[in-house]
């Protein structure tokens, strides 16, 4: 099976994975991210569009807010 | 999304785009004099005309308010276009012959001098020249329209109603900020800053990114912190049945969407104090109390905010949003803290359910959890000073002491009320579950004044993201953000503008976490209030110095060591066999892969026990390293070195630590 690391948590590679695919399987709700994938930094704009390769580090780093 | 051409470059747009925003996008500048991204485009000066042609024919537009919403060509820079601005600028000129920006457009287009002095020449160079800018910021930045256009044509002018001055205004300076002339001076500036300016051009900052931003951040204008009972609840943190779980599938019920669409009436942004931009103040109006002193009563509520909805909904396991709103109500109006009643109510409820208490304890009272009738007799029994709920308003701590001297329980049962009361240092947690993220469980244990997240909230940078893997890295989060947030409680300022809502570039930024396009402006804001110059590590230290003062101050009343610095269990991990088994699989992989546990054959019991030693030595561990970077003995007592560099070798500080030390 091939896989992508998550935020150093190991995800099931899939064919035509973009970062929304990722956030939605991860059940990431919250809205200030900061994402990476393979140290690269991706736009927004880019979350739907940008295709995840296999064995990827995605950081998908959340933001502090509240309190 | 439209395809259109600019200049003869191609371009893909979004419906609804303006042509000034498209060109943008291309590197194509358009003069735009009355336009900004912050507010509604008013179209007042015109400058910003442009040819469109749409298949059909060619008009001149005004780019600015004109969106795409079909294939365009637009041309800039047509002979006539050129020349109708050149034309507007001639006008503007003749009739504000020394304002500035009005100057700058004019040498651009060739315009030096008019050719003609216009009936109404103004010679100031702080004329008011009607863009509108002014009066659309006071509406739609600040939602207050103090200031609006009066007359038409020739005596037309920006206004106070009935052209008086206005007690309403909450002199938040955004007008006289975003006028491109200087008309507007704030005269009125008791606070008497060095460099007003400064500030305005830092407090603007955080003003424009709440406008365009905050929406899709955070939506503190929408609904303030109760954006974040959702989020909690999807991360499995949202406390639920005193802090067992971290999600409940009736949490929908506490939605922000429930209170926003049902309950807060008034649209308008409540700030602490006035000109906040932020505004996260939420009010609901005409509310019908339906228990207490003033039952019947139509209200006003000041809130829900997201620690009420946690503490006085799922922590108590209600998911109810009356009983928020009615708790929130009587709380506010007898003087109670939400988080402290929320929390303690929980507790108490977990004894009741666990035997500790019963009906005759109670005074006849169910306090089993979703008991949305006791929960606020017991309210109203703190408000009145009498029964049970006398004992509940004191608080964990002495709840544990009382329990334990009144009635008859057993050791085991003493221990049970150490392990799932959720105080710290004699202080109630605040409403968030830590189980799984140590550096938080330190966030809390560490904080100076008890269970409070207001220190550092690291859970997503340590469970989400695993930013903070080891122990000198926790300890450097728990080092920086206790710092850095008690410059806020050290200046008098609120911390949400801090990170509630962020710049846009900044996950470019080298640490996103941080924020470091705010701590700018902290730090310009300091040093244009004060005069004095200071940089990023300047504030730290100043916060240091007085953090580690209040340190040697706990100390010397007894307390500020590491036994205090200790939580309870169930802030660490699972107290119960049922709170293990709901995230059985969670905690298992745990124990296989990071403490190479055999889980083979286990009891729950077995691997729930073998889990707590772990963890509790982590969080002893944790504690070694975060007194150590923050230059304290092993006992957490500040040394005296540390209070040296910090030029905090105060006599009376040396003699507390020397004593001891
Ligand atoms: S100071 Fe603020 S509230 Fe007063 S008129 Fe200007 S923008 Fe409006
Ligand atoms: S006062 Fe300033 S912002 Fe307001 S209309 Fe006049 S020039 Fe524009
Ligand atoms: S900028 Fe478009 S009308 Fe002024």
């Amino acid at each position: 099976m091939k896989t992508i690391s998550v935020n150093g948590n190991s995800l099931k590679w899939e064919q035509n994975m973009t970062i929304n695919v990722i956030i939605g399987k991860m059940n990431y709700t919250f809205k200030m991210l900061v994402v990476k994938v393979n140290g690269e930094l991706i736009k927004k704009t880019e979350y739907d569009m940008i295709i995840i390769p296999a064995a990827a580090d995605v950081r998908i780093i959340h933001l502090i807010s509240g309190g | 999304m439209k395809d259109i051409i600019i200049d003869g470059k191609k371009i893909s747009v979004k419906e609804e785009t303006t042509i000034l925003d498209a060109a943008k996008e291309l590197n194509i500048e358009i003069p735009a004099l009355c336009h900004r991204p912050t507010v509604e485009a008013y179209g007042a000066c015109r400058l910003c005309v442009v040819d469109v042609n749409d298949g059909r024919k060619t008009r001149m537009v005004t780019s600015c308010n004109y969106p795409i919403r079909k294939s365009i060509e637009v041309n800039t820079q047509s002979e006539r276009v050129r020349k109708t601005r050149g034309m507007l600028l001639e006008m503007m000129l003749s009739r504000w012959p020394n304002v500035d920006v009005i100057k700058q457009f004019a040498a651009e287009y060739k315009v030096t001098k008019p050719r003609f002095i216009h009936p109404l020449v103004d010679y100031s160079s702080n004329a008011c020249i009607l863009c509108g800018l002014c009066v659309n910021a006071c509406s739609e930045i600040m939602w207050e329209d103090i200031i609006g256009f009066a007359g038409r044509g020739e005596s037309r002018r920006v206004v106070m109603p009935f052209e008086k001055h206005y007690d309403a205004c909450v002199g938040c300076s955004t007008c006289a900020n975003i006028c491109p002339t200087g008309a507007i001076k704030m005269i009125d500036d008791p606070n008497q800053p060095a460099d007003s300016k400064r500030i305005m051009k830092y407090g603007s900052k955080i003003a424009d990114e709440m406008v365009l931003m905050d929406e899709e951040q955070c939506d503190m204008r929408g609904v303030g912190t109760a954006h974040l009972a959702q989020i909690m609840n999807d991360y499995d943190l949202f406390p639920t049945c005193n802090y067992k779980f971290g999600s409940h599938k009736d949490a929908g019920g506490l939605h922000s969407d429930v209170f926003k669409q049902k309950y807060i009436t008034q649209g308008l942004p409540d700030g602490c104090w006035l000109g906040c931009s932020m505004s996260c103040a939420k009010t609901v109006e005409g509310y019908e109390l339906k228990t207490g002193p003033y039952k019947g009563d139509k209200v006003l509520i000041d809130g829900p905010e997201y620690e009420t909805i946690a503490g006085c909904g799922a922590n108590m396991g209600i998911f109810n949003p009356e009983f928020v709103l009615e708790a929130n109500f009587y709380c506010d109006t007898y003087g109670i803290d939400t988080i402290s009643f929320g929390t303690g109510m929980a507790f108490a409820m977990e004894c009741y359910e666990n035997g500790i208490l019963n009906k005759e304890r109670t005074g006849g009272m169910e306090f089993n959890f979703g008991n949305e009738e006791v929960g606020l007799e017991a309210l109203h029994q703190m408000g009145r000073g009498e029964g049970f709920g006398v004992i509940v308003g004191q608080g964990i701590r002495r709840m544990k002491q009382i329990f334990a001297e009144k009635f008859d329980l057993t050791k085991k049962q003493i221990k049970f009320m150490q392990d799932i009361g959720m105080e710290a240092k004699g202080m109630e947690y605040s409403e968030y579950v830590t189980k799984e993220s140590l550096a938080m469980q330190g966030g809390y244990g560490l904080a100076l004044k008890g269970a409070q997240h207001d220190e550092a909230w690291l859970i997503f940078m340590d469970m989400v993201n695993n930013q903070i893997p080891t122990f000198e890295d926790k300890a450097e989060a728990l080092h920086y953000f206790p710092m850095f947030r008690t410059w806020f409680g050290l200046m008098g300022l609120c911390k949400l503008p801090w990170n509630d809502v962020e710049p846009a570039d900044n996950a470019e930024t080298d640490e996103p976490a941080k924020v470091p396009g705010h701590v700018e402006g902290y730090v310009n804001f300091f040093s244009a209030m004060t005069g004095k110059e200071i940089d990023k590590h300047e504030l730290i230290l100043q916060s240091e110095r007085v953090y580690n003062f209040q340190r040697v101050f706990n100390y010397r009343l007894g307390f500020g060591t590491r036994e205090h610095d200790s939580i309870p269990y169930r802030s660490a991990g699972p107290v119960t066999i049922e709170e293990y088994e709901s995230r059985a699989e969670r905690y298992d992989k745990q124990l296989v892969e990071k403490w190479d546990y055999d889980i083979k054959g286990k009891t729950s019991e077995e691997k729930r026990d073998y889990l707590r030693k772990m963890r509790e030595a982590d969080y002893q561990k944790l504690c070694d390293a975060v007194y150590k970077r923050r230059g304290w003995n092993e006992n957490g007592i500040p040394t005296i070195q540390k209070m040296k560099e910090l030029k905090m070798d105060l006599p009376e500080v040396l003699a507390v630590l020397k004593k001891n030390n």
